[in-house]
């Protein structure tokens, strides 16, 4: 592989990742429609959802989740380009790719024929169909979860509904450290890309990844230690404790009525 | 690796959160217990650390690239269990903050990845370790040889849970509602895309990390020298359910049922009657299960879900046993001040 | 910990401080610290700052001699649990030399409030002092942002606020100056005067002599050796361009006027006569 592609490959992905997560905190902090409500009412509701999209077999369900899911982004101040461009980065091309063969393989009745051999099945065409709009619809209402939640909040609802505590200790200080390691990551893999003339082998890049993989465990090991003194510094005696701020609105109850509303018709059509 | 939303269908889907369940909450207390108030910023630091490991897009000879995962790694430095929660912590992240990999399917991945993955992998890797010196180049193979199998463990699993979906959840008219693909072929795929592909870059990014942490870092290592034995039989235990489990479809290819579980029908067959005693006991127990199938699913699937319940079952039954073994065990050495244990 | 038995907030004899490894980081260390003191802790890279600021945070403990703080030995006994842990890490905050790792929380506004929530008081109170920490540095309005956002000067401002949260008796400062613009720097110069009182004590190390001489009563010099080689009255050593030279707390540089080379020491106060 050449030297050009590995440095940006993986600056490309690390970039990305780094600007996601400014992206969802900008989001999240918009006065839109879902940002307004609180973050247990959504935890509950969104991935409620995700399970109906899991429990359809049909086309009609799948579509009005979609159709739903892109309305209530735009609500929430989440910009249609913005929304969509995620979706298509995340998954669907690699879902494209599973989906494509079954058309072709998948055995029963001909949809496509072609000198008289079947070449597309009605039960390929759906089957591929059904995966696509799927993961499309799921993916569509996980993001619509974090670009209106802030993490803090999101932990918070979590915490709520009694997921254990150290559990969420630690995905909370995660989260904040993962920022500072892709970082840290990136700039060496920049650094490096500027300082470049020429190529290396595969191997020097192999070898030169293994010594940046040990630069950033040395300095997550670095931050676990000192975390744990600054922890301690302030009184840390194994229990983090939190001021709760979530409180039930009256548009929280209309959400929740709405959402409830929509999920029983939806399961409704779907067990018809 | 990460299966996303829709691949796998809610039965499936919550079935895996249920086989996944009783990993993490014996992975929080063990951590628990070994690092004490330590817990948060170890486990968080090496989760983002594991964020990292898992974003970094590897170079393979030939010219293709992969991702590595780290399980085993993190497992040879901190202990299985610490794989365990740090890799499900960062696959929460990654399928929450990233939608990669999907929220109902956390479970399945977190089984794949954070469980089986890393505790394979480890288990592989105190084998071929053995007793040899922190520094040697044994104990290195064993570290890239032990991520290689784990990560191969955890991609036949995966294979096997997407493989399961078109024979279980179909539609009337035979289409696939979920992942498209049978056994025959998932397996098959996800078996050579990683054992060509994702598995030599798993083994190479442990075998660079444990090269440099042997170099520079080697107390790091030997910590694990320090683990009580029983984490050792566990660690047997497990790795040989697992195999067990992919080895059961084999038995399928076996001509006939095994030995001496002949139902009555095949004793009449083979006897030319039914001894009465047989004829009315086995009406009285009609299993759940019948001829180790799930109706309406095909032999091969129905097979490999029984045994796999059955592993889990059976797993969860002796891990009960050694408990209460071992809190007897301790009642007798126990003074009198050590009253009620701490989580 | 009774401060009415003796005057000493610190008292530390013969402290020696090696780590796991066996490398030595601190030798010898004799000094008492009393309320109103403002220490500066100077000395070049390496010489063990850090070292005994956690050492007198209760954050790691003397390899032999003792240290005393309020009166009571610190020992990781005593601060292990307890109400005399609470209290002591109430009445002495540390602020890390290195803000990532102070700020541990996903947003400001958990961070400050992190070490008041330790303490047990009411909602309300905590809510105030948070509040009233982030005003006194005038940065109410990054409550909501996570540690990843904030500028350099923003991080060292919260880390700052978070300790100052509770309120402390003692402040120890890890080179609270450095990285900081010179309008930044002046501020937190002013915050600390201000903040300083009889019944306070303020240990902070830097390698800025500047800083030195606008805030501390008393400097305590350090060596290469990792022990203490001067302990006194700021003026008496500031003016010692040898004894600055000889411990590495200014750098010699020299230039030249046609064939004569001037050698002298970087020091403000220095007029240059040719």
């Amino acid at each position: 592989m050449r030297e050009g592609d590995f440095l940006t490959r993986n600056i490309a992905g690390f970039t990305l990742a780094l600007e996601h997560i400014v992206l969802t905190e900008d989001l999240s902090h918009a006065a839109g429609l879902l940002q307004g409500l609180d973050a247990r009412v959504k935890v509950l509701t969104l991935p409620l959802f995700i399970v109906i999209v899991g429990l359809a077999r049909d086309f009609p369900v799948l579509i009005a989740v979609f159709i739903m899911a892109l309305a209530l982004a735009l609500l929430s101040k989440v910009p249609a380009a913005v929304f969509l461009k995620r979706l298509l980065i995340f998954i669907p091309i690699f879902t494209a790719v599973i989906a494509i063969p079954a058309l072709f393989i998948t055995p029963g009745d001909p949809l496509v024929t072609a000198s008289g051999r079947t070449v597309i099945t009605v039960q390929g065409a759906r089957s591929a169909g059904l995966l696509v709009m799927r993961v499309v619809d799921s993916l569509s209402l996980g993001l619509l979860l974090i670009f209106t939640t802030p993490w803090n909040k999101l932990l918070a609802a979590l915490r709520w509904f009694h997921l254990p505590s150290i559990v969420i200790d630690i995905l909370g200080m995660t989260y904040r450290y993962i920022f500072l390691l892709l970082h840290t990551a990136n700039s060496m893999f920049l650094s490096r890309q500027s300082r470049t003339v020429g190529r290396f082998t595969g191997a020097e890049n192999r070898r030169w990844l293994g010594r940046a993989v040990a630069t950033v465990m040395v300095k997550s090991q670095y931050l676990s230690e000192e975390v744990y003194l600054a922890m301690l510094s302030r009184g840390y005696q194994g229990e983090i404790y939190t001021l709760s701020s979530l409180a039930l609105r009256r548009r929280d109850f209309i959400w929740i009525a709405f959402a409830l509303a929509a999920a029983a018709f939806m399961i409704w059509s779907i067990y018809q | 690796m990460h299966i996303p939303d829709g691949y796998l269908s809610p039965a499936t889907c919550g079935t895996m959160y249920v086989v996944t369940a009783p990993f993490w909450v014996i992975a929080v207390k063990r951590v628990r217990k070994i690092l004490n108030h330590r817990t948060v910023p170890a486990l968080a630091l090496l989760a983002a650390f594991t964020f990292i490991l898992m974003m970094f897009n590897v170079p393979l000879p030939g010219g293709t690239t992969g991702h590595a995962v780290g399980g085993t790694m993190v497992a040879i430095v901190l202990g299985p269990w610490a794989a365990v929660l740090s890799v499900s912590v960062v696959l929460a992240i990654q399928a929450i903050l990233f939608g990669d990999g999907g929220l109902t399917t956390l479970g399945a991945n977190c089984f794949n990845m954070a469980v089986v993955l890393p505790m394979v992998g480890y288990y592989i890797y105190k084998v071929i370790s053995g007793n040899s010196e922190i520094d040697s180049k044994r104990r290195l193979v064993g570290a890239a040889v032990g991520s290689y199998f784990g990560l191969l463990a955890g991609a036949l699993l995966t294979g096997l849970e997407l493989g399961i979906q078109p024979l279980l959840f179909h539609a009337a008219d035979g289409t696939p509602l979920y992942a498209p693909y049978a056994l025959n072929i998932a397996i098959p795929v996800m078996a050579i895309g990683h054992l060509a592909i994702a598995g030599p870059v798993e083994a190479i990014v442990t075998g660079l990390v444990f090269l440099y942490l042997q170099r520079s870092h080697s107390t790091l290592l030997s910590r694990q020298a320090v683990q009580r034995s029983e984490g050792k039989l566990w660690l047997i235990w497990s790795g040989a359910l697992v195999l067990l489990a992919f080895a059961t479809p084999l038995g399928l290819l076996a001509a006939g049922t095994a030995w001496a579980e002949w139902g009555a029908e095949e004793l009449q067959e083979l006897l030319g009657y039914i001894p009465r005693g047989l004829q009315s006991m086995s009406d009285i127990w009609h299993a759940p299960l019948p001829d180790y199938t799930i109706p309406g699913t095909g032999d091969v699937a129905g097979y490999i879900i029984s045994a796999v319940i059955g592993i889990i079952a059976v797993g969860f039954l002796l891990w009960l046993l050694g408990r209460w073994i071992s809190r007897k065990g301790s009642v007798k050495q126990g003074s009198s001040t050590s009253g009620v244990s701490k989580a | 910990m009774n401060s009415a038995n003796n005057s000493f907030i610190y008292e530390a004899r013969d402290l020696d401080y090696h780590y796991p490894g066996g490398i030595v980081a601190l030798k010898q260390i004799c000094f008492n610290i009393k309320e109103g003191e403002l220490v500066a802790l100077v000395g070049a890279n390496g010489c063990g700052k850090s070292t005994l600021l956690k050492l007198l945070d209760g954050l790691l403990f003397p390899s032999s001699g003792e240290l005393l703080a309020f009166g009571a030995k610190l020992s990781e006994k005593v601060l292990e649990t307890g109400n005399l842990a609470a209290e002591f890490r109430r009445r002495v905050g540390l602020v890390f030399q290195d803000p990532d790792v102070q700020l541990f929380s996903p947003t400001v506004w958990d961070e400050v409030t992190f070490g008041p929530l330790q303490l047990g008081i009411s909602r309300d109170e905590i809510v105030s002092r948070a509040n009233e920490s982030l005003e006194l540095l005038n940065i109410t309005e990054l409550k909501e942002r996570p540690p990843y956002l904030l500028s350099g000067g923003e991080k060292k401002k919260v880390s700052l606020a978070c300790v100052l949260s509770m309120r402390p008796q003692v402040l120890l400062l890890d080179e609270p100056t450095t990285g900081l613009d010179p309008w930044s720097q002046g501020n937190l110069i002013d915050f600390l005067l201000q903040w300083a009182g009889k019944d306070k004590a303020l240990v902070f190390s830097t390698q800025d002599l500047d800083v030195v001489e606008e805030v501390a009563t008393r400097i305590i010099v350090m060596g290469a050796g990792h022990d203490i080689v001067a302990d006194g009255r700021p003026d008496h050593f500031l003016s010692d361009s040898d004894f600055l030279l000889r411990h590495n707390l200014v750098h010699e540089h020299s230039h030249r006027h046609k064939e004569l080379v001037h050698r002298h020491p970087h020091l403000h106060e220095h007029r240059h006569e040719h």
